[in-house]
């Protein structure tokens, strides 16, 4: 089992792929954000869970912050850094679904999207696919041999 | 000894990194939401109890200053007979339940259907456009709409179908 454990924790090539998913994840998800930040901030007014002052300065900053960390962990640029502010957004999603989860409040995921259709996963399956990412980022950010494909080690 | 400093700095390197990758993510945040005609305001209008909510973007459909904000106002508009309902809202909320006599217009069909309305409706008409309450832009999109197709008498009742069902107010 711990042969198992350190084989993932130090396989680079599982290294590179995590980056390269997580990293593409990030991008695709961040693009309709940016494009149509009025719809986005209507989905975070709709969890129902934040101060009407933070929801615009939300819908702003987040959606650059899931694309330069999602552009670095593919380029390989503070690598461990942009694994740190991925896994961050991951707990913090994580949180807000897990919350509204329990208040059994209906909101749109707004994960990938900014059209207020319903999302096509449902917060249980939305919340079991952001733990898995948060864990797969763990392997990125406790990774300690050198990376393969980094501009900077 | 050596061992826990190295992590220590490894430590405070990493989040050190991380700042510099959400500083110049909130520097082009900030530029380009400046720059870009889909731009918002840092803070939004997000107070129901001021009219519909919104994120007031440059390119924003809502006009406070066009909006009904009270059913009852609405209901002795509607009881005046002469005003003409619009539903903003899709097909199929339209066909689970409207505003008894209201006119479908949905904003995602108005290229379709808008050549019929004008036909039906002089440009003088007094038009109520409503949609599902008061997180719900379609009835402004919806009026500005029939604004630049020459319609110029033309309210949004904002609190929509909903609060008008719960009233117990003419339906169909």
């Amino acid at each position: 089992m711990n042969k198992l454990k350190t084989y993932l924790l130090d396989n680079s090539w599982l290294e590179l792929t995590i980056r390269w998913v997580l990293g593409l994840i990030f991008i695709y998800a961040s693009l309709q954000k940016i494009i149509d930040p009025a719809a986005f901030a209507k989905i975070i007014f709709g969890y129902d869970l934040f101060p009407g002052g933070i929801i615009n300065l939300a819908a702003v900053i987040l959606p650059y912050v899931e694309l330069i960390s999602g552009i670095a962990l593919i380029a390989g640029i503070y690598t461990r850094s942009a694994a740190l502010v991925i896994n961050g957004l991951l707990f913090c999603f994580i949180l807000i679904l897990t919350i509204n989860l329990i208040r059994e409040v209906s909101f749109d995921c707004g994960c990938f999207s900014t059209e207020i259709t319903g999302s096509a996963l449902s917060p249980e399956s939305l919340l079991i696919r952001d733990i898995i990412a948060f864990i797969f980022g763990m392997q990125v950010l406790l990774f300690r041999n050198p990376r393969k494909g980094c501009l900077m080690q | 000894m050596a061992g826990s400093v190295k992590n220590n700095i490894s430590t405070k390197n990493t989040i050190m990194e991380a700042c510099i990758l959400v500083g110049i993510a909130v520097f082009f945040a900030f530029i380009i939401n400046a720059l870009s005609p889909n731009g918002i305001a840092l803070i939004g209008k997000w107070d129901k109890e001021s009219g519909v909510v919104h994120a007031d973007a440059k390119n924003s459909v809502v006009k406070h200053e066009l909006e009904i904000g009270d059913v009852k106002l609405a209901k002795k508009i509607y009881d005046a007979d002469k005003s003409i309902f619009v539903d903003a809202r899709s097909e199929d909320d339209y066909n689970d339940g409207h505003i008894k006599g209201a006119v479908f217009l949905p904003v995602h069909r108005f290229d379709q259907l808008i050549d019929g309305f004008k036909n039906k409706y002089s440009s003088e008409a007094t038009i109520i456009t409503y949609c599902s309450g008061r997180t719900c832009e379609d009835s402004h999109q919806l009026a500005q709409l029939l604004f630049s197709h020459g319609y110029f008498n033309v309210s949004v009742f904002i609190d929509g179908y909903p609060d008008w069902k719960e009233e117990g107010y003419p339906i169909e």
